[in-house]
């Protein structure tokens, strides 16, 4: 805790003088095919992001509650069970009835292309399927934390 | 933002915490100093171990029960950084938040980001703010911490370690390091045979303590028998009353924040004037005796301030 300890001399020391992307990895819902998301949680943390993962069946206001208090820049919200376009607008709906837009929230799963639109009119954005390489998946979850991180600097 | 921490506003906790880890020296001092009048009521309650021994899962559950007694409780809990990425995997979290959702405890997960000592950097501004925001219980659990980790000492009012059965024998119990800076002992898992050796085993250390000072416990818990808790429960108060007659409550945070000061501006304001003035004198000077000398004149003055 006193002075400056950083990693001794290291390849990746300089990484800890930047302030990493912390994202939080969700499947709310009644679902629990989470193999996809423990993959995602694995290469996130190797992308150098701080990563939680809420577990299973948590309830959309569980999911929001833990992206409040632990401040996180991404929520990435997986669903194979098909009910995506319910249960990602009610988290949609409880973070605006908090007036929270300072999160950024993006999607994967088992999502038909017709079904992408409307997410997207909601704000959730990627919305990657099973064979999306990780790079795609890490690239977007950058972008979009990058702008939940100059929404929280106003 | 200050003002939303002290009414305990979520958004605002978890945001003056962020800038706890990621803001610049500046900002940190500027929210602690507005801060600390708000602080000094919170029981810091620092609770290690090694890895997965079930610290997350015996805060969880002492949590709850601390809650139901009508108190305030918070959680802050460390987890390893890569040394390769720098990114983290917090996973604490998932062995307590149903508990935490159902109670509605403040939980905030930190990444050590290379910290060694088993918390990280941010770890004591984070404690102010949520001391600020009115917990009375603040629980920090460490990084699964080796034989020294000891940063938790300086930080937490009450420091529990968690043991478990087949960890070691008498000799390891009486080492110097972690096995000295608890407070209080806890035996987890002891529905597993080998536990009550290891109970035998930590009681023996604290027959040998100074009677003099707090008569230290261990206590026994189980989650799968969901045993121990209310004693455990018990003997985290029972330290903090003892504490609190003794009035040293807050003391180490009060220490720890006056150090953390001195030693983030101990170089820009001391050391590189005194590097100046030691450059325009020549090497045929011995560097020691002036350096000595430099350090017999700050002392003088440190013993007249104050």
């Amino acid at each position: 805790m006193s002075g400056g300890r950083y990693m001794a001399d290291g390849k990746s020391q300089s990484l800890f003088r930047e302030k990493p992307i912390k994202v939080l990895l969700a499947k709310p819902g009644i679902d629990g095919h989470d193999r996809g998301v423990l993959v995602l949680a694995k290469a996130f943390r190797d992308a150098g992001m701080e990563v939680l993962y809420v577990g299973l069946l948590p309830t959309p206001e569980d999911v929001v509650d833990t992206a409040i208090n632990e401040d996180v820049d991404v929520i990435a919200l997986s669903l194979l069970n098909g009910a995506h376009l319910t249960v990602f607008r009610k988290v949609m709906d409880i973070m605006k009835n908090k007036g929270i837009d300072d999160i950024s929230v993006v999607g994967g799963g088992t999502i038909p292309d017709e079904d992408k639109p409307e997410l997207e009119a909601l704000g959730i954005s990627g919305n990657y399927g099973p064979g999306t390489p990780l790079s795609t998946i890490i690239e977007h979850v950058r972008m979009r934390a990058e702008e939940a991180r100059i929404k929280k600097l106003r | 933002m200050v003002e939303g921490v002290v009414r305990s506003d979520r958004r605002s906790i978890a945001r003056a915490i962020s800038y706890m880890e990621d803001g610049h020296t500046e900002i940190k001092k500027e929210i602690m100093e507005k801060l600390y009048s708000h602080c000094g009521k919170a029981h810091v309650v620092g609770i290690t171990g090694p890895p997965g021994i079930g610290k997350s899962t015996l805060i969880g559950n002492i949590s709850v029960l601390l809650a139901k007694k009508g108190m305030n409780v918070s959680v802050l809990a460390v987890d390893a950084s890569s040394p390769y990425s720098g990114g983290s995997l917090l996973g604490n979290r998932i062995r307590m938040q149903e508990n935490l959702f159902n109670y509605g405890i403040y939980m905030r997960s930190l990444a050590n980001r290379g910290a060694r000592g088993g918390l990280s950097e941010s770890c004591m501004g984070a404690v102010n703010v949520l001391d600020a925001s009115g917990s009375e219980i603040i629980l920090i659990e460490t990084v699964g911490a080796g034989q020294a980790d000891l940063d938790i000492m300086n930080l937490a009012d009450t420091t529990i370690l968690v043991l478990g059965p087949g960890l070691g024998d008498q000799i390891q119990a009486i080492k110097a390091g972690i096995m000295e800076i608890a407070d209080l002992f806890v035996i987890n898992k002891m529905d597993i045979d080998g536990s009550y050796f290891a109970m035998k085993d930590i009681e023996e250390v604290i027959s040998m303590d100074d009677p003099r000072g707090y008569k230290r416990r261990v206590t026994g818990t189980s989650a799968t028998d969901h045993a121990g808790y209310d004693e455990l429960v018990g003997t985290i108060l029972d330290h903090g009353r003892y504490l609190s007659g003794e009035g040293t409550i807050g003391r180490k945070r009060f220490l720890m924040g006056a150090r953390w000061i001195l030693e983030s501006e101990i170089g820009r304001i001391i050391i590189d004037p005194a590097m100046d003035a030691i450059k325009k004198k020549g090497t045929d000077r011995n560097p020691y005796v002036l350096a000595e000398k430099i350090i017999s004149q700050l002392n003088a003055e440190i013993s007249k301030e104050l």
